[in-house]
């Protein structure tokens, strides 16, 4: 399986417009990255896409860090594979 | 399909900012394709450009948002009198051929994700066989 946290990184980065390198594990997105809500719907929506994976709407607000988005990738790729 | 007093009756925008003028096919909150019919007469043609009618870019993603609208315009939540306000709040677009006068754009508009507040959407306008633009439009929903 491909490196999940550095995927999701790149693709945060892509989406807050900064360096892959200041998406640390735990660096707020709303705070420290300076992410708005609707990012976080596209951070949702560009999991979904490319990991086949339905995320529920409840969980929009668990992405708050890298790591807690990492965390809810995993849990619903688990969930496919069960 | 629907016609223009039907789109009307959905749409908060009104006349001179209607960006659609039939829909072709609707299926709720899962996909629409819509149509505008470009006449030499539109306002915007007087300004863009004066010799060179091009149908301004932001204009064809109003009309990609309007058809948004109507794909998700549920009317068992929505009353007429307390309609759902849309702001966009992102735009990704690739723009691959002008529009002008005696095109006929046909909107074509998908969700990506929908939740409750917002939505990420995936659209495409073309006209003829060519493919005018595509992109994913972005907005927050405040129910009235």
């Amino acid at each position: 399986m491909p490196d999940l946290e550095s995927e999701i990184r790149d693709m945060i980065a892509q989406i807050v417009e900064k360096d892959p390198s200041e998406v640390t594990p735990d660096a707020k997105f709303f705070e420290d990255l300076g992410m708005d809500s609707m990012m976080a719907l596209e951070i949702m929506a560009g999991m979904e896409k490319r990991y086949k994976i339905t995320i529920p709407e409840e969980k929009l607000t668990k992405l708050t860090t890298l790591r807690e988005t990492v965390a809810v990738a995993r849990e619903y790729l688990e969930k496919n594979n069960a | 399909m629907l016609n223009i007093e039907e789109i009307q009756k959905i749409l908060p925008q009104k006349f001179p900012f209607l960006m659609l003028d039939r829909v072709l096919e609707l299926e709720p909150g899962k996909k629409i394709t819509a149509l505008k019919n470009i006449s030499i007469n539109e306002g915007f043609f007087g300004g863009h450009f004066p010799g060179m009618p091009v149908m301004p870019g932001v204009l064809i993603i109003e009309a990609m948002a309007q058809a948004a609208i109507i794909m998700l315009y549920s009317p068992k939540e929505e009353q007429a009198d307390s309609k759902a306000a849309y702001y966009l709040a992102s735009v990704k677009m690739r723009f691959l051929h002008p529009l002008t006068a005696g095109d006929q754009l046909k909107i074509a508009v998908e969700p990506i994700k929908i939740i409750s507040g917002a939505g990420l959407v995936k659209v495409k306008a073309s006209a003829g066989d060519k493919e005018v633009a595509s992109g994913e439009l972005s907005f927050s929903r405040k129910n009235g």
